[in-house]
């Protein structure tokens, strides 16, 4: 309802009460924090302004409205109850686009109840509180609107079924992820829309750390999910110059704390942030001309900073060892190593591969990123990663203008597509691209909303990604990336040929041959709308139990045969992407191998996990592991993943998933490990999420225990 | 016997020349199959034996275990006869 602050005396008078009622205090609870007399022309105007509903019609619903409410004797009634009446005779009359467009976007009571009351099991990266409450409310309206205003009805409509999933819608307003360097910073300072301040660029290292810190936060509130740092320890090395070891290790300490902080930033959530890191210069940046202190250049070339990379990335993985002041690994920064054909040439390599391999074993921080002949990457999400392309590769001359992001993510629900398709393949071919067209369409949508806000430029809600320091945009619209994600691969083809991904060759090539129509199509859809997609393994910390609930509820009993977990707890899902399944007992090696059959067709970035649980393998063992991987497979990316219990009572953390502490025996333990992308306590995940972890296949005995 | 398998690309510079050593173990009695790899049947055996660069020949025994495989390389009618007599 509109505004009722500047209600006047006339009003009152003017008020249309029938004699019986004249008497009757009745009283309207407005949205603005006010208490008001009834007064018809309130619905009148809302119907106007808001629904462009012509007059005569107008006045008729506003009257049967009043009547209505009279007639029940109330005696203090809501704007928004007022509104829903109003909308139940838009609809009696069939006035159902009026309806819509007279919508009130909002939360029952009871919900907002358990979100101040309970923890928002969505993203385990929320940890509980007031500000987490808001982020979630402001989510949930969001959400609402996007699948209202933004999308179409047939977009909204395969979201709510589960057909495709659209990820952050309660982040409508804003694109999905974000990739950059420091350079950006460190030429053009902190000089961000909006702020109360303007900072130069950076003389000191700690000061260039802040700029970073700040820029993250700032990127944080602009973009939905990730943020990615490339050549981390590279681009920092100008400032490191002459720097003692102490020192080097004291900015490193620095930089895993700010960036592990809870609690700060947007809803108390972390900053999502991925730092990739080099053993040696990339070919890449070799020749590049260096920015150091106060943006100036240098007068040398990165490969002159080779040294002081080095010491600073070495630094960082000692501090990853020690983990935080209880011993538990940090959860962000995620620190990706790119390995390459150049790192194996790079002195120290071998040392260097030790290093982080200990880490992966102790804490299982380190991602391990293969970027095999020519390719160069940069990594995002939790697996996303741009392909550097010829343009890329000119802008890595100047890598200020290197930054990434893509818009939107959607995922398609493969296990439906076994469901309706009734093992005929040309049906089930015939329905992916349906699925792919739709999601398309979804891009199409998102994309036209982001441009409408852009195009306020300087006013824009998004003036970040509008600002123009080096002549173009912060946000390169024509470079962005459109993500198509996929999930279940493994039961659709369990559905459709009876077999499970590991359980045969026959049933691996027809997964194979999903993925690779899959990706066709995007490149042939990508053609004829002028836009990326391609496809991506979508994290799908929730969606992997959303979709699993929906088929159990539209697709039984057929879908009880299919979907993972516990269906009597409730503990249910569908393995992520295109991963085998997780309690398949294949070695680690043939894992990384065979899921790395679908990396090559799944340009955005790919991973696989090594389930370590509570064994302890040895760092020489891991480095062999990362050899071979490299060596031997296809395989993008892989991290391993240790398991902890951490004791609330005496504060120690130990190794596997334990019910009360080795230490002290008390029962108060809290379990940590890797929900999909990232580390995080297992209370906070998800019911679908707990029955994977109940279900994954630990290689204990592989790497043996050291 | 076995069996070689061809994969191939629009495109692509020496795929002609792989296809003609194709046909010339098919006319020989050898079982010869081709993939193009712009097709899904065609990538997603590409796929399975993780090749990146046409044109590419696999050459497998009976039961399908790969005996040799030559990536981005025309090999001659020759070199894969004695692969498959080895
Ligand atoms: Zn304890």
């Amino acid at each position: 309802m509109g505004s009722l602050s500047e209600y006047r005396e006339s009003d009152v008078k003017r008020r249309i009460l029938p004699d019986e009622t004249t008497d009757m205090a009745l009283f309207v609870r407005t949205s603005d924090e006010d208490m008001s007399f009834w007064n018809r022309q309130r619905i009148v105007d809302a119907l106007v302004k808001e629904a462009c509903v012509d007059m005569a019609m107008v006045e008729e619903i506003s009257k049967e409205v009043q009547e209505q409410i009279i007639a029940s004797k109330i005696s203090v009634i809501t704007s928004p109850l007022i509104r829903e009446l109003v909308n139940a005779r838009l609809i009696e009359k069939g006035l159902e686009k009026a309806r819509k467009m007279h919508t009130r976007l909002g939360v029952p009571l009871y919900d907002v109840d358990q979100f101040i009351l309970h923890p928002n099991k969505e993203n385990a990266n929320v940890p509980h509180g007031p500000e987490a409450t808001n982020l979630t409310l402001a989510e949930n309206i969001k959400k609402e609107y996007a699948l209202l205003s933004v999308f179409s009805q047939s977009i909204g409509d395969a979201h709510m079924r589960g057909d495709i999933h659209l990820h952050d819608l309660g982040f409508i307003d804003r694109p999905y992820c974000s990739g950059q360097s420091l350079e950006y910073i460190k030429k053009f300072g902190l000089n961000l829309p909006n702020a109360l301040s303007i900072a130069k660029p950076a003389k000191h290292p700690e000061v260039l750390l802040a700029h970073m810190v700040k820029f993250a936060a700032a990127l944080q509130s602009n973009f939905a999910g990730a943020i990615g740092w490339d050549a981390v320890n590279l681009f920092f090395a100008p400032y490191l110059v002459d720097l003692s070891d102490r020192e080097i290790k004291q900015l490193a300490q620095m930089l895993i704390f700010e960036f592990s902080q809870q609690a700060v930033a947007r809803g108390g959530q972390a900053i999502f942030s991925d730092i990739n890191l080099y053993w040696e210069v990339p070919k890449h940046f070799e020749d590049v001309p260096a920015i150091g202190p106060g943006g100036k250049f240098t007068g040398k070339n990165y490969e002159d900073y080779a040294s002081e990379a080095q010491k600073f990335v070495w630094a960082l993985f000692e501090i990853y060892k020690e983990g935080d002041g209880t011993g538990r690994p940090f959860f962000f920064p995620k620190p990706l190593v790119h390995i390459t054909e150049k790192f194996f040439k790079t002195d120290g390599h071998e040392e260097f591969l030790n290093h982080i391999c200990d880490v992966a074993a102790d804490k299982g921080n380190t991602y391990f990123v293969f970027d095999r002949g020519g390719t160069a990457k940069i990594s995002e999400c939790c697996r996303l990663s741009f392909k550097l392309e010829d343009q890329d590769l000119a802008d890595a001359k100047q890598p200020w203008k290197m930054r990434y992001s893509a818009l939107q993510n959607v995922t398609l629900n493969l296990p439906r597509l076994g469901y309706v398709s009734d093992k005929d393949d040309s049906v089930l071919f015939s329905k992916i691209s349906d699925l792919m067209e739709l999601a398309v369409q979804a891009h199409i949508e998102k994309k036209l909303f982001i441009e409408k806000l852009l195009a306020h430029g300087d006013k824009s809600p998004l003036s970040l990604l509008t600002m123009k320091k080096d002549g173009v945009p912060y946000l390169r619209m024509h470079r962005v990336t459109y993500l198509i994600g996929m999930l279940g691969l493994n039961e659709l083809v369990h559905i459709h040929t009876g077999e499970e991904l590991h359980e045969s060759k026959k049933a691996l090539k027809f997964g194979l041959k999903v993925i690779s129509q899959m990706d066709l199509l995007s490149k042939k859809l990508s053609k004829k709308y002028d836009m990326r997609f391609v496809l991506e393994q979508t994290p799908a910390e929730s969606t992997a139990y959303r979709f699993a609930r929906l088929d159990l509820k539209y697709h039984s009993p057929q879908s009880g045969h299919y979907v993972k977990g516990d269906i009597s707890r409730g503990e249910t899902y569908y393995t992520n992407s295109t991963y085998f399944a997780v309690s398949s007992e294949m070695n680690p090696i043939d894992r990384v191998i065979k899921e790395g059959l679908f990396h090559p067709r799944i340009e955005a970035g790919s991973l696989t996990h090594v389930w370590l649980g509570e064994a302890k393998p040895s760092k020489e063992s891991l480095a062999n592991f990362v050899i071979k991987t490299f060596r031997e497979s296809l395989n993008d990316q892989i991290a391993f993943s240790p398991e902890f219990t951490n004791c609330l009572s005496c504060g120690k953390t130990s190794r596997g998933l334990k019910d009360d502490c080795p230490c002290c025996g008390a029962k108060e333990v809290e379990g940590i490990t890797r929900i999909t992308g990232y580390f995080t306590k297992i209370s906070s995940w998800n019911k679908g999420k707990k029955g994977e972890l109940r279900d994954r296949y630990r290689n204990q005995g592989f790497f043996g225990n050291k | 016997m076995g069996k070689v398998k061809v994969f191939v690309k629009d495109g692509c510079h020496k795929c002609p020349s792989a296809k003609e050593v194709g046909a010339v173990l098919k006319k020989e009695g050898l079982e010869v199959l081709y993939y193009d790899m712009d097709t899904v049947d065609g990538l997603a055996e590409a796929s399975y034996y993780g090749i990146l660069s046409t044109p590419t020949l696999i050459v497998e025994d009976r039961d399908e275990n790969t005996l040799a495989d030559f990536r981005g390389v025309v090999p001659t009618p020759q070199q894969i006869k004695e692969v498959l007599h080895r």
